[in-house]
């Protein structure tokens, strides 16, 4: 028995150790070819790289490949027989939500795969790996899915730019707008990783500059399933907003577990990142009146619906913002190709640099030069009290204005 | 101190759920030997079969309760007849392994059919809502998944204390060759025993339903958690596991509430605390070899 | 790490595969018991067992007839407690026979032995301490109809009744020592398998338990006793076999034992 025992103890540890070391490693160099002129091994290849399998699999995923092939597709009804690249190639790979899979793909997808651009890349880690690639390679990487401020920021660099929306977006749209209309004292429940502390930071400095105050920021373990004595401890003080600045499935539970509080209709709940496929797992009444900061919704207006009419036709699901973005940036990469007859990645990034775009995801869009924020409206959302169809799900209540939104330009940028 | 008296009260709720999702991990080690790692798995898959009998069958949470337990019964036995079984003889690592691997193919599996973000649960009718006492209040829904955990624990206990069922179980969990030498078969109990634990993982997964996101990873993380709990109980013993999620129910609590970056390191604290002062657990019983 | 691996694999298989059947080999007169016409309830022939490559048992013959008691000595790691397993079918690297009234026990499990009538009490006494005193007499099946019934297990065992609530292992050596006896009476085992039952007990126990023997003895029932007390094993047995790394290197009777008792606790160090 003691030997079934001490077995059975070390077996957990093993296990342990094994799952740590499953994160397998993989990539290879390769033989690097740039072309000055024209395109490099005549094609031009999009490589996405983003989380097929785990947490973000739903929001971005393999549909964003969809995404794109619809910018490829939209290429090349426009320009036909004048298109540039006739042969255009998307190479897709899973990161896992690991930066060293992240880093070792991205290598592979450059080298290998003779990627011209990486698009995509969720989760902060993983974004900030593939950055360093972008810029040791000398290639192209629009980051879509993930959060952090660094990419536009210190890490910034000539190659990399970010699509979508920013950790600091959301709280100038979120905490900005809800302290200004009144919700003045805070509590905020945040994920203790990367992205968790960086939307807490953001989130106080926001409160505090619209003369609001955060009682406490409280650190939950990540992941985490019981945040029933976190609800209570960020209801002391009697807050009038509570924020969690949870994601995926922990945000669920966050949800979940808040409404059946007693603080459920007497504290206000604001979540920092959220994504339609969230409010899709959960039901539209569990979110019910909670308000975040969304990139863009599809039924915003009748440009967004129809693009994501044909979203929906090939995928069944309704587009999040990161597949709108997803398209957004690829298409607009192709036009930069179109327009510099070339993928060289320097002369690409003299076309994007400062462009000014309206297209169905960037409004009042523009490529900022200093730090490659790409900045756009964004939008203050509540969540309706009950869907008129499967995924209609939000009431957009405020347009936030680029600049709003923005702000300066991270000084923190180099473009080291 | 009404604040203390709160998340006492809050702990104790969340113990008494993970003394119902330990209970079945600690039948199984106990009599077969084995620790089964696809323990959360089938947690998991006890709430994503509740939540599809809501989605596809309209049979809410009461049926489930029912439900769903036969259901894993039945899955449990399968993976022992096909499965488990051939490895019992050999080092506990192998069964170890392969429910390891189990987990990961049940886990992929869900994640097919029904993605990643999750599928919906309401509140059943009637459990909604709070009670409130002075300045300390609890979601109705906690104080009932509490008591139906207590209940059954209790009830699984005095299956084990008053029956002759539990006692052949005990005697088995003990020390099975002695047992067989006294004349009871107890392969032939194996099976059913192992179907029985994996139906309490999938009861707990129904319990937490309602309350809890219903993703193909939610036991990847909740299965650590429930290990924490067999091995500070003392693996294998059933009254152990009980104690041991009221304890580190109460303990993650008191960890949220006085220094909550640290609660669930907290239990992990506890765990080691106690393998160095008993090693074999709060209620595992000191072994001679 | 999979190297290790299959190597325990191997090794466990091997430990599975090797019950080995059964093969003839000379018997030294010596291991031949008594020749006086009653039927053996238990026989032992040939019988080897190893641990791993270690052998343990050599070629060992030994019988047991209804009524007698036949004694196991011999020193620490002579490969007693590794007889008493073998017969039990709890240890299984063996090849050999063990047959009871007549009947070839081949590869039946532990359990279809205990019920097919032989009752084992280890020599740690085997009490659950999960189950009370009277559930540890409760727990195996009654198999046989001479088995005693629970009003003449207290009887006998008086103690028994006073503490039935108690865990098994709160009662004192002595005491778990007569539940380990009763436990086996209960079941009606026709052959017991005793193995240390005076170890580390007081005298007046010692002088308890030997009473009991005598007892089932005169029932009819078979006992073969392992016993490092060279008195006490004079006082029960009829016959004794010397076991000496693994072989029976004497076959004894109580006389022949009385005699040079003093030669063998000095040559056998008991």
């Amino acid at each position: 028995m003691r030997s079934r025992n001490t077995t059975a103890v070390s077996a957990i540890a093993i296990a342990a150790t094994a799952s740590l070391a499953l994160s397998a490693c993989g990539g290879a160099g390769g033989p690097q070819a740039a072309a000055a002129g024209g395109l490099s091994d005549d094609k031009v290849v999009i490589g996405l790289l983003n989380d097929q399998s785990g947490v973000y699999k739903d929001l971005s995923g393999p549909n964003s490949k969809v995404a794109i092939q619809m910018a490829i597709d939209d290429y090349k009804a426009k320009y036909a027989d004048k298109a540039v690249a006739k042969d255009i190639e998307i190479v897709t790979a899973d990161h896992q939500n690991k930066a060293d899979i992240a880093n070792s793909k991205a290598q592979e997808m450059y080298d290998r795969q003779k990627a011209d651009i990486i698009l995509d890349v969720p989760n902060s880690a993983a974004a900030l790996a593939v950055a360093t690639q972008a810029k040791n390679k000398k290639k192209l990487y629009i980051n879509i899915g993930a959060g952090t401020t660094a990419l536009t920021g210190a890490s910034c660099n000539k190659y990399t730019f970010h699509w979508a929306y920013n950790t600091a977006v959301l709280a100038r749209g979120t905490a900005g707008t809800i302290t200004q209309e009144g919700g003045k004292s805070w509590n905020i429940v945040y994920p203790d990783y990367a992205f968790g502390q960086d939307m807490n930071k953001s989130f106080s400095a926001e409160v505090t500059k619209n003369g609001g105050t955060v009682g406490q920021s409280i650190a939950s373990p990540f992941p985490s399933d019981n945040f029933a004595t976190f609800i209570t401890k960020a209801g002391e003080g009697n807050p009038k907003v509570i924020g969690s600045m949870h994601a995926g499935g922990d945000l669920i539970n966050f949800v979940k577990q808040f409404n059946q509080s007693s603080l459920k209709g007497k504290v206000q709940l604001a979540v920092g990142l959220m994504f339609i496929t969230d409010i899709h797992s959960l039901g539209v009444d569990q979110f019910a009146g909670t308000q975040f900061t969304d990139a863009w919704y599809w039924n915003f207006d009748a440009e967004n619906k129809k693009w994501a009419d044909r979203f929906t036709e090939k995928t069944n699901t309704r587009p999040s913002f990161a597949h709108a973005a997803n398209y957004s940036a690829a298409m607009n990469y192709l036009e930069a190709v179109q327009e510099a007859g070339t993928d060289n990645a320097d002369t690409i990034v003299g076309k994007l640099e400062g462009k000014k775009i309206n297209d169905v995801f960037l409004r009042n869009g523009e490529i900022r030069k200093a730090d490659h924020a790409v900045t756009h409206d964004v939008y203050l959302a509540k969540v309706k009290s009950s869907a008129p169809e499967e995924w209609d799900y939000e009431d957009i209540e405020k347009t936030i204005p680029a600049a709003e939104a923005y702000g300066e330009a991270n000084p923190a940028c180099t473009m080291g | 101190m009404s604040e203390f008296i709160q998340y006492t009260l809050q702990g104790l709720a969340a113990g008494g759920f993970y003394a119902l999702s330990a209970l079945g991990l600690a039948v199984i080690f106990g009599v077969l030997g084995v620790v089964n790692f696809s323990h959360g798995a089938c947690y998991m898959l006890g709430a994503v079969i509740a939540a599809v009998l809501l989605a596809e069958l309209s049979l809410g949470f009461w049926v489930a309760l029912v439900v769903v337990p036969v259901i894993m019964f039945g899955f449990g036995v399968l993976m022992e007849r096909l499965l488990v079984q051939w490895l019992l003889a050999l080092d506990p690592l192998y069964n170890f392994l392969l429910t390891f691997g189990l987990t990961l193919i049940l886990v992929e599996a869900v994640k097919l059919r029904y993605g990643v973000s999750g599928l919906p649960y309401e509140i059943p009718a009637g459990l909604g809502g709070q009670v409130t006492v002075g300045s300390v209040n609890l979601s109705v829904y906690a104080i009932f998944a509490c008591v139906f955990s207590v209940v059954l624990c209790l009830a699984v206990g005095l299956l084990m204390t008053r029956t002759r069922i539990g006692m052949i179980v005990r005697a088995a969990t003990e020390d099975p060759g002695r047992t067989r030498a006294l004349g009871i078969n107890v392969g032939r109990w194996v099976t059913p025993v192992f179907g029985f634990g994996i139906a309490l993982a999938g009861l707990a997964g129904v319990l937490a339903a309602p309350t809890r996101a219903i993703t193909a990873e939610m036991g990847s993380n909740f299965i650590i958690i429930l290990f924490a709990v067999v091995v500070i109980g003392g693996l294998g013993s059933i009254l152990g596991a009980v104690v041991a999620g009221f304890l580190v129910g109460l303990v993650e609590a008191y960890g949220v509430a006085y220094a909550p970056a640290y609660a669930q390191i907290v239990i992990f604290v506890l765990m080691a605390a106690v393998i160095l002062v008993r090693p074999s657990g709060l209620f595992g019983r000191e072994e001679v070899a | 790490m999979s190297e290790r691996m299959s190597e325990r694999m191997s090794e466990r298989m091997g430990e599975r595969t090797t019950e080995r059947s059964s093969t003839t080999t000379t018997t030294a007169d010596a291991n031949r018991g008594p020749d006086d016409g009653v039927p053996a309830l238990l026989s032992v022939t040939d019988l080897s067992a190893w641990y791993g490559e270690a052998r343990v048992l050599t070629d060992v013959s030994v019988t047991v007839a209804p009524g007698e008691v036949a004694t196991l000595v011999g020193r620490n790691g002579a490969g007693k407690t590794t007889l008493l397993r073998s017969v039990m079918g709890l240890h299984k690297q063996v090849k050999g026979t063990v047959s009871l009234d007549g009947s070839d026990l081949g590869r039946r499990s532990p359990d279809a032995r205990a019920r097919a009538g032989i009752g084992w009490v280890p020599d740690d006494r085997g009490i659950y301490a999960s189950l009370s005193v009277e559930e540890n007499l409760m727990l195996p099946p009654v198999v046989h109809d001479s088995a005693w019934s629970m009003e003449k297990v207290y009887d006998h065992f008086p103690v028994l009744a006073q503490r039935r609530d108690f865990p098994g292992t709160k009662l004192s050596g002595g005491e778990q020592q007569m539940l380990a006896m009763a436990r086996v009476l209960r079941m009606g085992s026709r052959l017991l398998l005793l193995d240390e039952p005076s170890e580390g007990l007081a005298p007046v126990i010692v002088q308890r338990i030997g009473e009991i023997i005598r007892e089932i003895k005169a029932q009819g029932v078979g006992v073969l006793l392992v016993e490092q007390n060279v008195a006490f094993a004079r006082s029960v047995a009829d016959r004794h076999y010397l076991l000496a790394q693994g072989k029976v290197v004497e076959h004894l009777s109580n006389d022949a034992l009385a005699a040079r008792e003093s030669e063998l606790l000095t040559h056998l160090g008991m």
